[in-house]
C-alpha cells in the first residue's frame, strides 16, 4: 500500500492557475484523493482538466498552492517514480519498439529491465504480436494503448491518465475497462483519470469530480459505489444510469 | 532471369549513352569541348597512377576537413545547446567563418601554414561546419513538448532529455547536414589546392586550364564528381542504416530572431569577431607582414598613403564580382524555382527528377567551373551561368521539397471546388514552396560569392578573385586581408537581409518554422 499520510494519497490545497495571457484555467480548488481509490475528472471541453493533471503531477507550476503526492511534493514523486502519466497525446518515441517504448519508462524510473510484466502488460493492452512493431507501423487507437502500457509498466503508485481512450476503438476500450481496474486495484494505485465521457467516468472510477467551465472549479463530487468487478453489461444497471444522470445533470448545470 | 534481363538492359543503356556522348563530342567540337569518353579513357590510361595519386590526396584531405568540420559543429552545436545564452555568438561566429571567401583565404592559409596539406584541411572545414551546425541545433530543439513531458514525468532533467530524446531525435538532421557536408569538403579541398598546394585534384585542374588539356580536365571534373556523388550516397547509405530511413531533405532551417535585438547581437558578433581575430595573431605571433589584424587592414583602407588607389581597387574590383554574383544568383533562384515549379506541374515528373536533382546538388559545380568558362568563354556569360548553376541545384531540391509539403487537406479542399492542378499551385503550392526558396536563396549567398571569385581566380582574369589571385601572387597581404574582410563583411550582410525577407515570408506563410 503507499505510504501516504493517513489514507490520502493526493492533497491539493487552494491550487490556482493563470496562463500568460491572464487566461485564469484553475480557480482555487482543493481536492484530497483517497489511496487506491480511482477518481475521474470530467468537465466540458477546455475547462482545465489537463492543466489540473498537470499542476498534480508537477509538469506545470501553480500560482498558488499546493498539492502533496504521498506526503511528498510532486517532484520528489516523480523522481521516486511514484507517478506515471499516460498523456492525451500516446507521446511514443518512433525510433523505438512497444517493447522498447515500455523498457525506457522502466529505465527512466531507474528499475530493471522486467521483460515478463512488459510482454504481459502490452498483451493485455491487445498488442500481442506488436511487441517489436515501431508506433509508424500502429494506428491511434493501438499507439494510445502502447502509452497506457507503458504507464503501467513502472508500477506507479500514482497513475495519471489525460483522456488516454480517446483514439480506442469502442470494443478495445471496453476489453481495457474490464482489465485495467482490477491492475489498479491489485497494486493500491491511486488512479486520476480526466475524460469526457460519463459512461467511461462510470464505469471505471469510483469518485466523479465534476469541473465548471473555465476556470475550473469543482460543482459536484459524486461517489460511485458501484461494486466490483464491474461487469460488461453494467450500462444496463440502475445503479449505473442514477449515477451517470447525476453526473449529467451537473454538467447540464453548467450551459 | 528477371534480374539478368534488368542488369543486361542497364548495361546496354551505359553503353547507348557513352557511344552517344562520344558522337557529340566529335560531331558538335571535334573534341575541343566536349572530351569523349574515349578521351577520356586515354587521358586516364596515360599515367593512371598521377590521376588516382590526386584523387587519393584531394579525398584525403576532403575527410580530414570534413571530420574536423563536422567535430567543431557537434562541439559549438553542445555549445549553443547546454548555454542557450550563447547561441545567438555561436552560430553568428559559424556564419562568419562559412562566409569567409574560400578562395581569398586559401592563400592566407597557404603563407600561415606552409605548403603542406593544412590549408585543404581547413577550407574542407571551414566549408562543412556551418551545413551541420544549424540542422544539428534545430534538431536538438525539434522535439516535441510530450516527449520532454514523458522524461519530467519521471522526475529526471536535462542530461536525460539530451541521452534519451535529443541526441536521438538530432540524428536525422546530424545525418542531413553530414551528407550536405560531404561535397562541400571535396569542394573546400579542391578551392585549396588551387591556392598553391603541390599535389591534388585542383592542382591537377590548374595545369590542365593553362595546357589547355580538354580530355584531361573532363577527367578531372568527373573524378571530383563521382567521389563527392559516391561520399553523398555512402553518408545516405548509413543514414538508412541507423536510422532505418532516408535522412530529410535539408532546408536551412530559418535564422531565429536574436534573442539580443538585432542592433547589440551584431554589435557583439562584430566585437566578437575582432577580438578573436586580433587574439589570434597575437597568441600565434605571426610575421606581421604576413599576418594583418583589423588595425592594419582599416588603416590600409581609410588612412594609409595609398588608401585612396586601395579602396579604387578593391571597390572597383567589387562592382565586377557583384555585376556578375546578383544576376547568377537572381537567374539561378529563379531557374530552380521555375524548374520545380513545372516539374510539379507535369504529372509524374517531381518525384522522378527528385533524386536525380538532390544527386546533381552533390557534385561540387565550382570545380566543374573550368569547363563551363570552356564552352561559355572568359566573358560576362560564362561567370554569370557558372554562379546560375551552383544556386541552381540546391534551389531545384529545396523547391520541389517544397512544393511538396503543400497540406493535402487544403489541396483537397480546391479538388473538392474542381480547382485545376494550375490554381492549385498559385493558391496552395508556390505559398507552401516559398519558406523552400529563402533557405536556398539564404544559403546560396556564399555559394553565390565562392563561385563567382573561383571562376575570376581561375579563368577570368577580372574581379575580387583576380584582384585577389594578384595580391596572392605580388605577397600583397594588406590587400588580401582587406578583401577577405571586405568579403565577409559583405556575405554576412547579404545574408542578414536575405534572412530578414525570409523571416517576413515565413510569418505569413509558415509561422509554425519561427517558433523554436
Amino acid at each position: 500500500m503507499p505510504d501516504s499520510i493517513g489514507s490520502e494519497a493526493i492533497i491539493c490545497t487552494g491550487l490556482a492557475k493563470t496562463h500568460p495571457g491572464g487566461i485564469e484555467a484553475v480557480a482555487p480548488i482543493d481536492l484530497r484523493l483517497m489511496a487506491g481509490q480511482t477518481t475521474a475528472l470530467i468537465g466540458p471541453s477546455g475547462c482545465g482538466k489537463s492543466t489540473l493533471l498537470r499542476l498534480i503531477a508537477g509538469l506545470d507550476q501553480p500560482d498558488a498552492g499546493q498539492v502533496i503526492i504521498l506526503g511528498m511534493t510532486p517532484e520528489k514523486a516523480r523522481r521516486r517514480a511514484a507517478i506515471s502519466v499516460a498523456f492525451q497525446d500516446p507521446s511514443l518515441l518512433p525510433w523505438l519498439t512497444v517493447r522498447g517504448n515500455l523498457g525506457l519508462a522502466r529505465r527512466l524510473a531507474r528499475q530493471r529491465p522486467d521483460p515478463v510484466r512488459t510482454l504481459r502488460l502490452i498483451e493485455l493492452v491487445g498488442l500481442a504480436g506488436f511487441a517489436d512493431t515501431r508506433p509508424a507501423a500502429l494506428s491511434g487507437g493501438m499507439r494510445q494503448r502502447a502509452a497506457i502500457a507503458r504507464a503501467l509498466v513502472t508500477q506507479p503508485q500514482v497513475l495519471l491518465l489525460d483522456e488516454p481512450f480517446g483514439a480506442v476503438d469502442e470494443l478495445t476500450r471496453r476489453q481495457l475497462a474490464r482489465d485495467l481496474p482490477p491492475l489498479w486495484q491489485e497494486a493500491g494505485t491511486t488512479t486520476l483519470l480526466v475524460t469526457h465521457s460519463i459512461a467511461e467516468a462510470v464505469t471505471l472510477s469510483d469518485r466523479i469530480i465534476v469541473l465548471s467551465s473555465r476556470p475550473a472549479r469543482i460543482v459536484a463530487d459524486i461517489d460511485v459505489p458501484l461494486p466490483r468487478p464491474r461487469p460488461a453489461d453494467l450500462a444496463e444497471d440502475a445503479g449505473f444510469r442514477a449515477i451517470a444522470a447525476k453526473a449529467l445533470a451537473a454538467l447540464s448545470a453548467l450551459t | 532471369m528477371r534480374q539478368g534481363a534488368r542488369v543486361a538492359g542497364g548495361m546496354l543503356g551505359v553503353a547507348i549513352l557513352l557511344i552517344g556522348w562520344q558522337m557529340l563530342a566529335q560531331a558538335l567540337y571535334q573534341g575541343r569541348l566536349i572530351a569523349g569518353p574515349v578521351g577520356i579513357v586515354e587521358w586516364l590510361g596515360r599515367d593512371p597512377g598521377l590521376a588516382l595519386r590526386a584523387l587519393a590526396r584531394t579525398l584525403g584531405n576532403a575527410a580530414a576537413g570534413f571530420a574536423l568540420g563536422n567535430l567543431a559543429a557537434i562541439l559549438l552545436a553542445g555549445i549553443a545547446f547546454l548555454w542557450p545564452r550563447l547561441q545567438d555568438l555561436v552560430t553568428g561566429l559559424a556564419l562568419v567563418a562559412f562566409c569567409l571567401p574560400l578562395i581569398a583565404t586559401g592563400p592566407i592559409l597557404r603563407v600561415l601554414m606552409g605548403p603542406g596539406e593544412g590549408p585543404q584541411i581547413v577550407l574542407a572545414a571551414l566549408a562543412v561546419q556551418y551545413t551541420t551546425l544549424i540542422p544539428l541545433l534545430t534538431g536538438l530543439r525539434a522535439v516535441p513538448a510530450a516527449w520532454l513531458d514523458l522524461i519530467h514525468s519521471y522526475g529526471r532533467g536535462r542530461w536525460v532529455e539530451l541521452a534519451h530524446i535529443r541526441a536521438r531525435a538530432a540524428l536525422p538532421y546530424l545525418f542531413a547536414g553530414l551528407q550536405i557536408g560531404a561535397p562541400a569538403a571535396v569542394l573546400g579541398a579542391m578551392v585549396g589546392e588551387f591556392t598553391g598546394a603541390e599535389r591534388g585534384l585542383g592542382v591537377l585542374t590548374i595545369r590542365y586550364m593553362r595546357d589547355l588539356d580538354v580530355p584531361a580536365l573532363w577527367g578531372v571534373a568527373l573524378l571530383a564528381a563521382g567521389a563527392s556523388l559516391a561520399a553523398y550516397w555512402a553518408i545516405g547509405g548509413l543514414a538508412r542504416l541507423v536510422l532505418d530511413t532516408r535522412p530529410p531533405v535539408l532546408l536551412a532551417p530559418p535564422m531565429r530572431q536574436l534573442r539580443t535585438g538585432r542592433v547589440v547581437g551584431g554589435l557583439t558578433l562584430a566585437l566578437a569577431v575582432l577580438l578573436l581575430w586580433w587574439g589570434g595573431l597575437w597568441l600565434t605571433g605571426l610575421n606581421p607582414f604576413l599576418a594583418k589584424g583589423p588595425w592594419d587592414v582599416l588603416a590600409a583602407l581609410v588612412w594609409a598613403p595609398d588608401a585612396t588607389q586601395m579602396r579604387a581597387a578593391l571597390f572597383g574590383a567589387l562592382r565586377e564580382s557583384a555585376g556578375l554574383a546578383v544576376p547568377g544568383y537572381l537567374a539561378g533562384l529563379a531557374a530552380g524555382a521555375g524548374l520545380a515549379i513545372l516539374l510539379t506541374l507535369l504529372p509524374g515528373a517531381g518525384p522522378l527528377v527528385m533524386p536525380v536533382a538532390v544527386a546533381l546538388r552533390a557534385i561540387p559545380i565550382v570545380t566543374t567551373g573550368p569547363l563551363i568558362v570552356l564552352f561559355l568563354g572568359r566573358g560576362a556569360l560564362g561567370t554569370i551561368t557558372l554562379v546560375a548553376v551552383m544556386v541552381f541545384f540546391p534551389t531545384l531540391v529545396a523547391c520541389l521539397h517544397g512544393l511538396r509539403q503543400a497540406p493535402g487537406h487544403i489541396l483537397d479542399l480546391l479538388r473538392v471546388h474542381a480547382a485545376g492542378p494550375l490554381s492549385q499551385m498559385i493558391h496552395v503550392r508556390i505559398p507552401a514552396m516559398l519558406p523552400a526558396l529563402f533557405a536556398a536563396a539564404r544559403i546560396s549567398v556564399p555559394t553565390a560569392i565562392l563561385a563567382v571569385t573561383v571562376v575570376e581566380w581561375l579563368a577570368t582574369g577580372r574581379g575580387l578573385g583576380s584582384l585577389m589571385a594578384l595580391a596572392a601572387s605580388t605577397s600583397d597581404f594588406r590587400m588580401l586581408w582587406s578583401a577577405v574582410a571586405l568579403i565577409t563583411l559583405l556575405a554576412v550582410l547579404c545574408h542578414a537581409v536575405v534572412a530578414g525577407l525570409e523571416r517576413r515570408v515565413l510569418a505569413r506563410y509558415a509561422p509554425e518554422q519561427l517558433r523554436q
